[in-house]
C-alpha cells in the first residue's frame, strides 16, 4: 500500500504578488494587476480584500473599473418578493452591466462564476496569492 | 501608484461612471491596424435642441414648447425619453449607468486613433419618428435633422452620414432623398421602421424607394425599442418589462419589414436598391429566409412579381452585427453566417456610444478565418455604402 500523494496543486509553491501597501489600498479602492496575460481585479470592500478574474467573459470589459453597488433579488428566501440586496457587494461590469458578487465571483442571474484569488496581508503589504 | 515586479503591473483604477468606451479598440489596435474597419452604426448627440435652428414658422414655435418639456429629469429635448422610455423609468436602477451622448469631439477623438476607417452616423433621437402620428411634424423633424447633420458633420475624415426620412410622409421622404443624395458625405438613407403602419413594403411608400433607387442610395432600416411598439408590429401592452420589448422589438420589426419589402416585389421593381438591417442582431436571419421559402411553395401565386424564392432576395440584404448575440461556442458565428449565406453581407456595427454598444472583442472572440473577418470588419461595408478603401 502506497501513501496517497496530495494533489499537485497543493504542493506547488504559490506565487506571491505584492499589490500595494495597505495604506495605499484603503476601503473603496481597487487595483488592476496584470501578470503575463492574466488580468486580476483586487478590491478593498470595507477593509476586506477580494481578487477576481479581471475581464468580463461577455465582451472582455475591464472589471476593475466596475462600480460596486447592490442589486435586486427574488427567491424563496424573500418569499418571491423583489428586494434590494448585497448593497456595496455587487460588481457591475462597466461594459454592459453584468453583475458579480465581489466576494464569491458568482455572476448574478447566470450559471457562471469568475475565478477568485486569495489575498493576504503580510507586514503591511497586500499580497495576492496565485 | 504603479509597481512592477516579476513582469507584474499593478495599476490603481477608479470605477467608471460611464460605460467603458474604446478600450477594446486600444486592445486590438495593433492586431487590426492593416484591416479596413467600418463601424456602420454610430450615434452622436442629436437631441432636439440642435434641430431648433433648422425649423421655421409654426414648427419652430412648436419646438420651443417641446424643448421646455421635462422628462426623466433630463433636458426636455429627448424624443426617446419622451415617447420610448418613460414607461420603464428607472427599471434598471442605476445598472449600468446611462451612456453619455457622444459629442462631435468624442467622435473625432475616436476616429483619431486611426483604427476605424469610417464611422457611419445614424440618428439616435430621431429613430422614433416612424411612430409619430402626424406625418408633417415627423417630416419637419427629419428635414431639420438632415440639414443639421450635414452642416455639422460634413468634411470630416472618415465620417459619413445616413440621412433620415419620415416614412409616413413618403413624398417628403423622397424630397429629402433628392435634396441630400448627391452630397459626398451622405451614404445612406435611414428608414426608422418601428411603428410604421402599414408595413414598409406597402405601395404608399414607393415614392421613397423610387427616390433612393434613382440616386443609387442604399437604404438602412434601423429599429428602436420600447413604447413605440404600441403600434405595428408589436404591442408592448403584452409585456411588462423593457427587456422583453427590446429583445423582440428589433428582430421582429426587421423580419416583418424584410418580409413586407420582399413580398411586395420591391427588389424586382427597384433591382439596384441595396438594403441593410441594423441593430437587430443576426440569429433570426436564417429563420425568416427559410420560413418564407417554405411558405412560398404554397403561396407563390400571391406574389407573382417575384422571380426567385424569398431567400434568394434576402441573402442580398446587408446586416449589421449589433446587437451581436453571445453564442455558446467560438465556431457558432461562422455556422450562423453560413446558414444565412452572409459572408459578403455581414457588417460590423458597434452602436457606439449607446449603452448596449458592442465592443470589438465581442466579434473577435469568435473563430473565423482572416478573409471573413476582414469582410465583416470593413470590406462588406465599403461595398454597401460605396466607400473607397483608406488603407
Amino acid at each position: 500500500m502506497t501513501t496517497a500523494q496530495p494533489p499537485a496543486r497543493q504542493t506547488r509553491q504559490r506565487r506571491k504578488i505584492t499589490v500595494a501597501a495597505t495604506d495605499d489600498l484603503p476601503p473603496g479602492a481597487r487595483v488592476e494587476v496584470q501578470t503575463g496575460r492574466a488580468v486580476i481585479a483586487v478590491f478593498n470592500v470595507d477593509g476586506e480584500y477580494y481578487a477576481l478574474f479581471g475581464r468580463c467573459p461577455h465582451q472582455s470589459a475591464p472589471l476593475s473599473r466596475g462600480r460596486l453597488q447592490g442589486t435586486v433579488i427574488c427567491n424563496a428566501e424573500t418569499c418571491w418578493e423583489t428586494e434590494w440586496a448585497f448593497d456595496g457587494e455587487i460588481l457591475v461590469c462597466p461594459g454592459h452591466g453584468m453583475e458579480y458578487h465581489v466576494k464569491s465571483g458568482e455572476a448574478i442571474g447566470y450559471d457562471l462564476k469568475l475565478r477568485t484569488y486569495e489575498v493576504v496581508v503580510e507586514e503591511g503589504q497586500v499580497i495576492l496569492l496565485l | 501608484m504603479a509597481t512592477e515586479n516579476q513582469n507584474v503591473t499593478v495599476q490603481r483604477v477608479e470605477p467608471s461612471f460611464n460605460p467603458v468606451q474604446d478600450e477594446d479598440l486600444d486592445q486590438y489596435g495593433r492586431e487590426l491596424q492593416d484591416c479596413t474597419i467600418v463601424d456602420v452604426d454610430v450615434h452622436v448627440d442629436d437631441t432636439l435642441m440642435f434641430m431648433f435652428d433648422y425649423m421655421d414658422g409654426h414648427y419652430r414655435k412648436r419646438m420651443e414648447t417641446v424643448l421646455q418639456a421635462d422628462f426623466k429629469g433630463e433636458p426636455g429635448n429627448s424624443l426617446r425619453n419622451m415617447i420610448a422610455h418613460i414607461a420603464w423609468l428607472g427599471s434598471s436602477y442605476d445598472k449600468p449607468p446611462r451612456a453619455k451622448l457622444a459629442t462631435k469631439e468624442d467622435l473625432l477623438a475616436r476616429m483619431e486613433k486611426g483604427i476605424i476607417d469610417y464611422s457611419i452616423l445614424f440618428p439616435s433621437e430621431l429613430l422614433p419618428i416612424g411612430y409619430l402620428p402626424e406625418p408633417k411634424w415627423a417630416a419637419a423633424l427629419a428635414t431639420a435633422y438632415n440639414q443639421y447633420m450635414v452642416d455639422a458633420y460634413q468634411n470630416l475624415d472618415g465620417v459619413k452620414i445616413a440621412i433620415v426620412v419620415a416614412p409616413q410622409h413618403p413624398q417628403r421622404a423622397a424630397e429629402e432623398i433628392d435634396l441630400h443624395a448627391g452630397h459626398p458625405d451622405v451614404v445612406s438613407v435611414c428608414i426608422p421602421d418601428v411603428g410604421v403602419n402599414p408595413p414598409i413594403g406597402d405601395e404608399k411608400y414607393w415614392p421613397m424607394f423610387e427616390a433612393a433607387a434613382r440616386h443609387d442610395l442604399p437604404i438602412s432600416f434601423h429599429g428602436i425599442e420600447a413604447l413605440i411598439h404600441d403600434n405595428y408590429p408589436l404591442r408592448v401592452a403584452h409585456f411588462h418589462t423593457l427587456m422583453q420589448v427590446n429583445s423582440m422589438g428589433f428582430p421582429f420589426t426587421s423580419m416583418l419589414q424584410i418580409m413586407s419589402v420582399v413580398c411586395a416585389g420591391i427588389p424586382v421593381r427597384f433591382p439596384n436598391l441595396k438594403f441593410a438591417i441594423l441593430e437587430a442582431g443576426l440569429t433570426w436571419m436564417p429563420f425568416i429566409m427559410y420560413r418564407l421559402d417554405a411558405a412560398y411553395l404554397r403561396y407563390r401565386t400571391e406574389m407573382p412579381a417575384l422571380e426567385k424564392k424569398p431567400s434568394d432576395y434576402i441573402r442580398d440584404w446587408y446586416i449589421g452585427t449589433h446587437e451581436l448575440e453571445a453564442l455558446p461556442r467560438r465556431g457558432d458565428l461562422v455556422r450562423l453566417i453560413d446558414l444565412y449565406q452572409g459572408h459578403d453581407t455581414t457588417m460590423w456595427a458597434s452602436d457606439w456610444p449607446h449603452l448596449e454598444r458592442d465592443l470589438i472583442a465581442g466579434l473577435m472572440r469568435y473563430d473565423m478565418d482572416d478573409t471573413l473577418r476582414r469582410k465583416i470588419l470593413g470590406e462588406n461595408a465599403l461595398r454597401f455604402f460605396g466607400l473607397a478603401p483608406r488603407k
